[in-house]
């Protein structure tokens, strides 16, 4: 049985068990709402399909995340869910929500969340609780009332969940983890589809695995969208590289914060969407990003910042020269590559690759 | 009798080289095949010509470095390194002041920034296409009908450039074609393609910047056009070994030597 077998076995389950499924855009939504309407977010980041039909609607410089997103619906490949979440991440995906939302007839409800992108100061935090506010009523229309103790509870949930990871991410960085790229990051992307109850069994499962002497393995930070295509992870695993800590935006840039004890749900849920790193697509100055990735590399003790690009995604694709450059000056080698979502590597990007890691030696 | 002897076999998209080393770095003997279809069979190849040269049987080698894009395929090898480090190491060994290396081969062209003890700073390195390569080179020769090694020299021999606007092979290529109906001068258009080889190159020069002396190595490094050019872009003097294209496997045998 493939992988996306068993997903769609499990989301069926889901469905006649009488949860409702919501596909969901990258990257930041706040779950904890969905969940309180009984709505299991699935998210789409790179669906296995053939890209055809989605070239009529895109410009040849359009990311292959819109494009998988967006070829997986005109194959009508995502029955199984009841309506679509469009966060605002960037112009692509806002470009693909008009698309789905004003062009195809979809016969589902779409669902915009837009999460401001200045993320100091009290107008932003007003800005962000409005928006949860308003996709509760626009959930509500659809999906019947939100139960505000039903809510709580699922905030407590998240902070368990969120907790685990945190744990988990933690043990990676200092190598008291037995498991490999390859198997952390697929277990971590399996939060995509999961209700949170079974993804804490998961996660408790993998916290076996700790151990007590620190594995011997050269680190380095990975940085990006998606931790695509896997065969980056299986290289790594290879070279016996560990990734110690990650900036990708469907990692520990979005991963990693729990809500808050707050009373009030709204903002417990608005506390940890402030708390996060800065990040590319949140408008984050690059003197923050800088920052944030030369602490990462500091105290993960690693030898470097692995930048995985994917190909014509701006936002990250804007911010790099600079990052690179602040890395540079301060001793903190740094690799580009840039790959797309679902294509294998080709001998070049292996060839940069390990000559990035002849680089930062043993 | 102790084996004192190291080998470094480069598998290139187009050639192969192996190169023979003694334990003080000195070279022995080194040898150039087509890598043809076949890579572990050039490489075989490359290894026993070097060996016979060097008046060596095959157990005198204490230790095999294989590198180039068909690394994996050298079954002989005790361990496989990038021609990104050995290109560096090489350029190193043979010319100890300089600090960029640039690369051109078949398909791949690079940039190495190293520093004094020889070790990687930084490096660039084109992407899948093979504009920016010897392989766009010798597409057009062939196109034009010139021989590859007379390719630069009627370059250089042009008055001026006819501006090539393509950088993609395949459209520089029918682009090529219609220049040609419409009567360019042949050594216009072959000179207007070598700066724009020699443009590509220079984007990548600059993401890792010029540091200290600069050696040009690979197979393009024989061709007088792209050798000059760069150095009217570089405002220096590239330092060339006689035979380019073993620089990859010299410094995978030195490697091999440590
Ligand atoms: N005599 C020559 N005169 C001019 N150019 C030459 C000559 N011989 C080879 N070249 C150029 O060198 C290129 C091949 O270089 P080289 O042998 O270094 O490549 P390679 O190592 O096989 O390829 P790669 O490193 O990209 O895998 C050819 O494409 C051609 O353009
Ligand atoms: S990869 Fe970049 S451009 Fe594409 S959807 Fe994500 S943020 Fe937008
Ligand atoms: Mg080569």
């Amino acid at each position: 049985m493939t992988t996306s077998d068993t997903r769609r076995d499990y989301l069926q389950n889901q469905k006649s068990s009488g949860r409702k499924l919501l596909g969901v855009f990258p990257a930041q939504f706040p779950r904890e709402l969905l969940w309180a309407f009984n709505i299991l977010p699935v998210e789409i980041w790179d669906p296995p399909v053939e890209i055809a039909q989605a070239n009529a609607h895109l410009q040849p410089y359009i990311c292959s995340i819109v494009r998988g997103g967006l070829e997986l619906i005109l194959q009508g490949k995502s029955s199984l869910v009841d309506g679509y979440l469009f966060p605002h991440t960037c112009d692509s995906l806002q470009n693909l929500a008009s698309i789905v939302n004003d062009h195809l007839d979809t016969g589902k409800p779409c669902f915009f969340f837009y999460h401001p992108k200045a993320v100091d100061g009290q107008p932003a935090r007003e800005f962000y609780r409005n928006q949860l506010t308003q996709l509760i009523d626009r959930l509500e229309q659809h999906f019947g009332s939100i139960n505000i103790e039903r809510l709580q509870e699922c905030i407590q949930t998240s902070r368990r969940l969120y907790s685990q990871l945190n744990e988990l991410f933690n043990l990676r960085k200092q190598g008291l983890l037995q498991i490999t790229n390859s198997d952390f990051y697929a277990t971590l992307r399996r939060s995509e589809f999961l209700w949170p109850t079974d993804y804490i069994s998961e996660l408790e499962l993998l916290l076996t695995q700790k151990c007590v002497k620190p594995l011997p393995s050269r680190a380095v930070v990975l940085s990006g969208i998606l931790p695509n295509p896997p065969e980056i992870l299986s290289l790594l695993d290879q070279h016996k590289i560990r990734i110690a800590a990650d900036d990708l935006l469907n990692g520990q840039r979005r991963m990693t914060f729990l809500p808050t004890n707050a009373n009030d749900p709204l903002e417990a849920i608005t506390d940890a969407y402030f708390a996060q790193p800065p990040c590319s697509t949140k408008d984050s100055a690059i003197a923050e990003r800088l920052k944030h990735l030369q602490k990462l590399t500091v105290d993960s003790k690693s030898k470097g910042v692995i930048f995985n690009i994917i190909k014509f995604c701006e936002p990250e694709l804007f911010d790099l020269p600079q990052l690179r450059a602040g890395l540079r000056s301060t001793g903190i080698p740094s690799l580009v590559i840039e790959t797309e979502i679902n294509q294998v590597l080709s001998g070049q990007i292996v060839t940069r690759l390990e000559a990035f890691l002849e680089m930062i030696g043993d | 009798m102790p084996n004192d002897y190291f080998a470094g076999i480069d598998v290139g998209s187009l050639s192969t080289e192996a190169v023979i080393v003694d334990s003080n770095k000195h070279l022995l003997s080194y040898s150039i095949v087509n890598t043809g279809i076949n890579s572990s069979a050039a490489a075989e190849e490359a290894l026993s010509e070097a060996l016979q040269k060097a008046e060596l049987p095959r157990n005198r080698i204490a230790k095999i470095i294989a590198t180039g894009y068909g690394r994996a395929a050298v079954g002989a090898a005790h361990k496989r390194m990038t021609e990104i480090t050995c290109h560096a190491a090489g350029a190193q060994q043979l010319f100890p002041e300089v600090r960029t290396v640039i690369d051109i081969g078949g398909q791949d062209s690079k940039v190495i920034h190293i520093g004094q003890d020889g070790q990687l700073v930084d490096f660039a390195m084109n992407d899948k296409c093979a504009a920016g390569t010897g392989r766009f080179l010798e597409i057009m020769a062939k196109r034009l009908e010139v021989k590859l090694e007379k390719l630069g020299d009627l370059a250089l021999l042009a008055e001026k450039a006819v501006s090539i606007s393509n950088t993609c092979t395949v459209f520089a290529e029918s682009e090529v074609v219609s220049l040609v109906a419409q009567n360019h001068p042949i050594d216009e258009i072959i000179r207007g393609l070598h700066v724009a080889i020699v443009n590509r190159i220079w984007n990548q020069v600059q993401t890792v910047g010029v540091h200290g002396q600069v050696a040009l190595t690979g197979g393009v490094a024989l061709n007088r056009g792209v050798v000059n050019l760069l150095e009217e872009k570089l405002e220096q003097t590239l330092e060339i070994y006689s035979e380019p294209q073993i620089v990859g496997a010299l410094g995978a045998a030195i490697l091999a030597s440590k």
